[in-house]
């Protein structure tokens, strides 16, 4: 069935592909730039063979289809790195704020209330008549609780943002699960037909490695390309088109708890089981580093309350009063000078017997002595060095936090390359592309022309 | 591998964002001087710079105790050595004044010398050192000593002591006790006020055999007066040997964690300048290679 014509729709086929392939490339080149976009290839088939008397013949190209080149693995690669980058950053960040409150560099810290108020006591006990050395022993002492009663409020303060933070971020994970459902049916409609929904596969990619970076999800794409996407130990959050709303609500100790919706209309709090994401993170710096924080100013404060409370009572203050507690409070949150010292610093116990009065400076060495005697973290640590402890402490906490925030995210950037390699549009390859697209189009014109000139040559032929 | 424009724009921008990171830090290395600028720069170190830092307040507290117990004992020691001056002036006084001779007037005379020196002793008993009697004991507000009308002295005082705390819990105890100076007659020692008391009773006594008996009398407590004294004296030596020792100890100790502080905290500039100088050549080489990399590619040579 050789025949002119023939010669003519093969250059119509030829024409019409290699023009296809030149908006594929075009394409290409347009989204280099485009986060998450993957590079498209045109599917090339020669058209349907026909019987010729030479034998079977094919006349003419066909395009297969335009497919999407990526690697399916990388993409869950990418979200879980992405989960584990996401939750360091969110740790290292909040992190530092724990160190900057912490400062001890600006002369208000912890430790340099701590040296002040023993520094006071000194003073006392060379002078205990002294109304100067004993004004400043009240304020000494006024401070240092306000330091202690300070940080364990702005760590509270701290838990708080982050109740904040939090609540944000569970809209956003909301919102990207409602995303995630839209591009679900969307892409199960499009391929419905058999074609392949390139580009809503590329957005969906896209919002998953999102939603990775906020909370660890675990997806998986069913046979109908539509996927499922479960958190905190396989609780569906998205399933074809549907969504699980999480929600956020106060718990026992006023810190808010994550709620995920059963089918019976009840909630699971699924808080613990969130591990990854900037949500795991903030998590983990809000219920376990912060909660450690707060327990050590705790054992301080308690110190204050108990040793140094015992040595004062049993000691004589300058108008003979006895028995009286130099701190008030229960703990770190509400640690104070008590008020009847704070107005009345001859109440301060520097005497260790009614009749040393005012003279006594025992007791003043009996409290002096409490600042290098091991009395907390279990009978290893001095105040001030328990002080020291809960900076290094910090300390270490951020540096593990930045190293993995460092390392999560080159590995996370490692994982991106690879995908990149793969599926990264190259400018270099599309131009080579657009040049042999053109040539074959040129050539496919020049087949056109040819037929044409045959077929007038033909005509000729019969005028 | 392909390599496509976005890896090489990504490697660029990552590794410009590394090294002006790394610049910074040594930028703040060196305007601030110091190798740890937050605990997380070194949590050992900067655990270690705070416990050197709380020794420093500690060492600084007790340096200047230490100070003011030395001129406390200072004050003392200059003190009783007055007391004991005017003791011995009293002694020679009652040793001239008892020998046969000596006319009315002039133990009248000489009993207002001697009431002059007993008011005197009794006010340097009552003596104060920065705000407090030294010699009351633990009765510091008030003078210890005080003379009635009959010309008795009587302690108002307490028991007690001048306490400086040295490091590790130690102390000196400085004998604040004005009785074991001066009065402590019910142990053995001398009362120096009654002794002089009686001096003046007897160089004003108008019968001059009897007031010879009663001046006699006194001389041998006047001389156990200014043993005591000088015993009182040569108790404060060694503690004042031993202010000194810790003194100096406690500069040499603090000279040694003011160094230790510095090696953990302090930046090394030059090395810290070198290493900028290093990151500098590291990005502009970078900026270069971008520069001449990311520009070209293949539709600069398509005509």
């Amino acid at each position: 069935m050789t025949h002119l014509f023939g010669v003519l729709s093969t250059g119509t086929s030829a024409l019409l592909t290699q023009q296809r392939a030149i908006n594929v490339t075009g394409n290409n080149i347009a989204n280099v730039n485009t986060p998450g976009y993957s590079r498209q290839r045109i599917g090339l088939e020669t058209a349907l063979p026909v019987a010729t008397a030479a034998g079977m013949m094919s006349f003419g190209v066909v395009a297969r289809g335009i497919e999407r080149v990526y690697d399916r693995f990388l993409g869950v690669q990418i979200q879980d790195a992405g989960s584990k980058s996401g939750r360091w950053e969110a740790q290292q960040a909040a992190l530092e704020r724990v160190e900057a409150l912490l400062d001890e560099n600006g002369g208000w810290g912890l430790q340099a209330a701590l040296s002040d108020f023993f520094g006071s006591w000194h003073d006392l006990a060379l002078k205990p008549t002294g109304e100067v050395e004993r004004t400043v022993a009240a304020a000494a002492a006024g401070r240092l609780a306000e330091a202690v009663r300070g940080r364990a409020e702005a760590l509270e303060g701290l838990r708080r943002e982050l109740d904040a933070d939090l609540a944000s971020a569970l809209e956003q994970v909301n919102r990207l699960a409602l995303q995630v459902a839209e591009l679900n049916g969307k892409i199960a409609r499009a391929e419905l037909g058999g074609e392949a929904a390139n580009d809503y596969r590329d957005r969906r990619d896209q919002v998953l490695k999102e939603l990775s970076g906020w909370i660890d999800i675990r997806s998986c794409e069913a046979a109908d390309g539509q996927v499922s996407v479960s958190v905190a130990g396989g609780r569906p959050l998205v399933e074809s088109g549907n969504t699980w709303a999480l929600r956020v609500e106060p718990g026992g100790d006023g810190h808010g708890r994550i709620l995920w919706p059963d089918l019976d209309g009840g909630t699971t709090d699924i808080t613990d089981a969130v591990r990854g994401g900037r949500i795991g993170g903030t998590l983990a710096v809000r219920d376990e580093r912060l909660v450690a924080y707060r327990e050590r100013l705790d054992e301080l404060a308690r110190g204050l309350l108990d040793a140094v409370n015992d040595v004062h009572a049993a000691g004589y203050g300058s108008d003979g009063t006895t028995g009286t507690a130099l701190f008030t409070g229960t703990g770190a949150a509400d640690l104070r000078l008590n008020p009847a010292v704070e107005s009345d610093p001859r109440l301060l116990a520097a005497s260790a017997t009614a009749a040393g009065v005012p003279g006594n400076a025992e007791n003043a060495m009996r409290l002096l002595a409490l600042r290098e005697t091991p009395l907390l973290r279990g009978g290893t640590a001095t105040f001030e060095e328990a002080a020291q402890g809960l900076v290094s402490l910090v300390g270490f906490d951020v540096q593990q936090a930045r190293a993995q925030a460092q390392h999560e995210g080159d590995m996370l950037g490692f994982l991106e390359n690879r995908r990149e390699a793969v599926s990264g549009v190259s400018l270099d390859e599309e131009m080579v592309n657009l040049l042999k697209y053109q040539a074959a189009y040129q050539a496919a014109a020049k087949l056109v022309g040819l037929a044409d000139d045959m077929l007038d040559s033909l005509m000729s032929m019969v005028r | 591998m392909r390599i496509t424009q976005t890896m090489m724009a990504r490697m660029f921008t990552g590794a410009l964002r590394r090294q002006t990171q790394a610049m910074i830090v040594q930028q703040e290395r060196i305007a601030t001087q110091k190798r740890i600028n937050r605990p997380s720069d070194d949590p050992a170190g900067a655990g270690r710079v705070l416990s050197g830092r709380a020794a420093l307040a500690g060492l600084e507290k007790y340096a200047s105790g230490i100070q003011q117990g030395k001129s406390r004992l200072e004050f003392n020691e200059e003190t009783l050595k007055l007391i004991g001056d005017l003791v011995r002036q009293a002694r020679r006084t009652a040793e001239e004044k008892s020998a046969g001779g000596v006319s009315a007037e002039e133990r009248a005379l000489a009993a207002t010398t001697i009431q002059e020196i007993a008011d005197q002793v009794l006010q340097l008993a009552n003596a104060r050192w920065n705000g407090e009697y030294v010699f009351g004991g633990d009765r510091k507000d008030a003078a210890p000593f005080v003379r009635d009308e009959d010309g008795n002295v009587t302690y108002r005082g307490e028991r007690g002591e001048f306490l400086i705390p040295l490091p590790g819990g130690g102390r000196v105890a400085v004998d604040a006790d004005g009785r074991n100076y001066f009065q402590n007659a019910s142990a053995g020692g001398v009362n120096l006020f009654d002794a002089l008391r009686d001096l003046v009773a007897g160089l004003e006594n108008p019968d001059l055999a009897e007031g010879t008996v009663q001046i006699r009398a006194v001389i041998e407590p006047l001389e156990r007066a200014e043993a005591q004294l000088r015993n009182k004296r040569a108790e404060v030596a060694p503690q004042a040997y031993r202010l000194q020792a810790t003194g100096e100890h406690l500069a040499r100790v603090r000279a040694a964690v003011q160094a230790a502080i510095g090696r953990d905290e302090d930046a090394d500039v030059a090395q810290a300048i070198v290493e900028l100088k290093n990151l500098e050549v590291a990005y502009e080489s970078t900026l270069a290679a971008a520069s001449r990399i990311l520009q070209p590619s293949l539709v600069d040579f398509l005509r």
